[in-house]
């Protein structure tokens, strides 16, 4: 069976072009429009992994990674986040939410497809 | 990529406008921190998005004022009119790019290029404001912005080669595969040592990756040891990562293609990599030792043992803990202790794993398999409205065709139906732990014995199932078991057994709960049921007719209320959950022996075969599986029948007339049917009019005013729209059979 994904981002483009990187090559793919949005995926369905925006509105990207690692079934799925900083300091802030990799925006699908697959396969 | 630019372009316009929006209401208030964030957060998507979409003269400009407002949102800057007018021209300057992404316009280009400039150096200005310590710069307070303008040569431009950084990102990626082709011939051996921190696999990190990723580099040995100090096998919390690798890895790739691998978990591992050879030591005729000998340099320290990957696990152990007298002993046992429960689990695996094998399975929501079953059971309806016309029709084709929908119905159904079937086994392991609890409680000592946990059952039918097994184990618990003194008195072993079967018997499947206990006193029973007035003392009753006395309602025998059964809802709840789902419950027991309760289900639910007939021309199904054989009777002989009782094959067959039972008063026909059906151990036979034939039922639940009656338990639609309700042979014999006894 195909990985599930979810995506939060509140750029609907951003949404548009992962989705359709992801889904391409074959994952199942949910899309939240910020953290808060992101919540009603995360019911108990299988996500074997989520990518994050950090800025968003209502829920930013950090809090949703701190609530996600305190949820008993999401625990231990990868997460990683979409940054366009290249400053340590928010990697960090990140990782410490419980963060396990990042995409630095911006980036090819290619790109895309090969951290995905770093961290869930 | 091209076919979400137009995507990108419009939803920029939508951010635009609501930039615009919230500068607005940052014109009336200036310390709006929602709106402050707001507009930091446009400009941080705005950016991002056309660096993804290649506008990257967008993504330079918004890169500066989003700069701007990351220090305006951080408290260091104060927004202030020159900030805000800056901004707002922006808006106006952000749509012309939009318009003109690539600027091929050379008048737009030179605009741009002005527009640029303006922001930088309003930057540089900041910037230049920050480095010279100013922790909170208020721009009006500070100096006139005029003043400022020689500095803008003076200091170095900061932030435009971060721009570049963002367009290098992408050229970076095109000339990394050129390296990795000049670089191939030069193949270099590493030690790579990983000492995992404790919460790596907090972090969702899966290291196995890494050594999948390590392989693809070239080729690799993967050497796993356990951090020494930090092992506590007693207190070890299995989220925690204790583990240790060493990785020889032989690659052409160079060090920072290893470093690549590890990017996420950096900071989540003590990473060392070390350079032992300048050629590949796999080749090495003395590989093995040499790869030892680096080992026992490196793991001395810090790992317990370490092992070849693809040796038994057990051998190097050994070999190390020999080596290595300081290991406390304690530790070997447990390693040992912990080998155990390994061992057995690989035995059941391979048990299951022949039943696997065979059939790969995949997961299915429930709610799907549930639109199948309704889909199916639609099907089969309207077949057999297909199959009604192609019989009225003269048309041969169409009854071919009808006949071979009818067949492809029946497998698909047949098929549909396997496929909801699951396991008992779920339902039944629950209760182990229950009976644990229980007799602990209790102070009884009993063993709960499951046999048959293979059974298939509808996946409705399991949930149902559950509390009436419940209510049966507690009541078996509390009343029928006895304690363990008075049982060894009885000379039964202390312990109690309990058992349950599931196993297959026709179309029904059934659960038979056991226990060795003191069974049912009847007397007592009875005495009860008189004093509660629920018989008349005066009544004759058998064995059967008081076990009957147990599931009325509010009938419980237990001397006290207790906490774990006998509050008076049992066995007439516990009947009632199981007649829910068209099942039957029947109480055997033998006093001083122990009591048997079988639970009798119908192995699916929704659709069933039946016996289409008629009585007084209304349509009737009979469920095929309580159907015994079916005799054309001359309608003379039921009626001067003495006692209700035919001879039919030799055998006296007592027997229910449903013309008189259903208050039917039309002329009969002159030949009966006597349908006979098993009741518990008994034939019986049921009277009707006509035999239609074979039908595949489809079962609707009658509406809720018809929740009182108990002949029927359900309806059916037929061919030609007409209703057949469904007739409960069982009920049926109850309620005509029992009418003396309520």
């Amino acid at each position: 069976m195909g990985k599930t994904i979810l995506i939060v981002d509140d750029s609907a483009s951003i949404r548009a072009v992962v989705c359709f990187t992801l889904e391409s090559a074959g994952y199942e793919v949910f899309a939240g429009v910020d953290g808060q949005d992101a919540l009603q995926y995360l019911d108990g369905r299988k996500i074997d992994l989520m990518v994050t925006d950090l800025h968003m509105p209502n829920m930013d990207g950090l809090e949703l990674i701190k609530v996600v690692r305190q949820m008993d079934m999401y625990k231990f799925i990868p997460i990683l986040f979409l940054t366009t900083e290249s400053q340590e300091s928010k990697k960090l802030e990140a990782k410490q939410a419980g963060a396990t990799g990042w995409i630095v925006k911006p980036f090819v699908p290619e790109k895309l497809l090969a951290v995905v697959e770093k961290v869930a396969r | 990529m091209d076919q979400f630019k137009q995507k990108a372009i419009e939803e920029a316009y939508e951010l635009i406008a609501d930039l615009e929006a919230s500068l607005l209401v940052l014109e009336d208030n200036s310390d709006d921190k929602n709106h402050i964030s707001k507009v930091f957060r446009i400009m941080h998507t705005l950016k991002g998005n056309s660096a993804m979409f290649g506008f990257d003269y967008i993504a330079e400009y918004t890169h500066h004022i989003e700069s701007i407002y990351d220090l305006v949102r951080n408290d260091k800057l104060k927004l202030n009119k020159d900030i805000f007018d800056l901004t707002l021209n922006s808006v106006d300057h952000l749509n012309l790019l939009l318009e003109d992404v690539n600027l091929a316009e050379e008048a737009n280009k030179t605009r741009h290029t002005a527009k640029l400039n303006e922001l930088i150096d309003f930057v540089k200005k900041i910037n230049a404001l920050i480095e010279s310590g100013i922790s909170f710069i208020d721009l009006d307070a500070a100096k006139t912005p005029k003043e400022q303008a020689p500095i803008e040569n003076v200091v170095e431009p900061v932030k435009p080669v971060e721009a570049e950084i963002i367009i290098q990102s992408k050229v970076e990626e095109k000339t990394e595969n050129i390296v990795v082709e000049e670089t191939k011939e030069q193949i270099i051996s590493y030690l790579i040592t990983i000492i995992a921190h404790k919460e790596m696999l907090q972090l969702g990190t899966n290291p196995i990756f890494l050594f999948d990723d390590l392989a693809q580099l070239g080729k690799t040995e993967v050497y796993v040891g356990i951090e020494k100090d930090s092992v506590d096998f007693i207190a070890l919390n299995p989220i925690q990562c204790h583990l240790t690798w060493n990785v020889i890895l032989a690659t052409s790739q160079g060090e920072d293609a290893i470093k690549d691998v590890f990017i996420f978990v950096e900071s989540d591992c003590d990473l060392e990599i070390k350079k032992i050879a300048d050629d590949n030591v796999f080749d090495k005729s003395d590989a093995q030792t040499f790869i030892y000998q680096i080992l026992e340099t490196t793991s001395s320290k810090s790992l317990l043992e370490f092992n070849h990957s693809f040796e038994i696990i057990t051998t190097p152990v050994v070999k190390e803990e020999k080596k290595k007298a300081a290991i406390p002993t304690v530790k070997a046992t447990v390693t040992e202790e912990i080998a155990a429960p390994v061992e057995i689990k690989k035995v059941e695996k391979t048990s299951t794993a022949a039943k696997d094998a065979a059939a790969t399975s995949i997961r299915v929501p429930s709610e799907r398999l549930d639109t199948l079953m309704n889909l199916v059971s639609e099907l089969v309806t309207t077949q057999a409205r297909l199959s009604m016309f192609a019989e009225t029709s003269d048309n041969t084709e169409v009854t071919a065709i009808a006949e071979n929908v009818q067949k492809l119905t029946r497998q698909l159904r047949d098929i549909a139906f396997n496929i909801c079937l699951v396991p008992i086994q779920n339902l039944l392991t629950r209760f182990q732990r229950l009976v644990r609890d229980l007799s602990a409680e209790l102070k009884k000592d009993v063993e709960l014995y499951i046999e048959g946990s293979e059974t298939e059952l509808d996946k409705s039918m399991i949930e149902s199932l559950s509390d009436p097994i419940m209510h049966i184990l507690r009541n078996s618990l509390d009343h029928g078991i006895e304690m363990p003194d008075v049982r060894e008195k009885l000379g039964k072993p202390r312990m109690a057994a309990i058992h349950i079967r599931a196993f297959y018997s026709g179309a029904n499947v059934i659960l038979q709960i056991t226990d060795d206990g003191a069974g049912i006193d009847l007397e007592k029973v009875r005495s009860k049921a008189i004093s509660k007035g629920l018989v008349s003392a005066d009544v004759n009753l058998t064995k059967k007719d008081i076990i009957e006395l147990l599931f009325l309602p509010g009938f419980s025998t237990a001397e006290k209320i207790t906490g774990v059964s006998g509050r008076g809802v049992g066995m007439d709840v516990v009947r009632r959950k199981i007649m829910d789902i068209r099942g039957e419950v029947d109480v055997d027991t033998k006093p001083g022996a122990g009591t048997s309760i079988s639970i009798r289900l119908p192995l699916t639910l929704s659709i069933i075969d039946g016996l289409l007939v008629e009585i007084d021309t209304v349509s009737y199904i009979i469920p095929l599986s309580v159907v015994d054989k079916c005799y054309a009777v001359e309608h003379s002989r039921i009626v001067s029948a003495y006692n209700n009782i035919i001879v039919l094959d030799g055998e006296q067959i007592p027997f229910y007339y449903m013309r008189e039972e259903f208050n039917c008063s039309t002329p009969p026909p002159v030949l009966a049917q006597i349908i006979v059906v098993r009741y518990e151990e008994h034939r019986i036979g049921i009277v009707i009019d006509t035999i239609i034939g074979e039908y595949q039922a489809v079962l609707k639940p009658l509406g809720k005013m018809y929740k009182k009656q108990d002949m029927i338990s359900g309806a059916s639609i037929l061919g030609d729209g007409t209703i057949a309700l469904v007739l409960d042979s069982n009920k049926i014999i109850k309620r005509f059979g029992h009418q003396e006894l309520v």
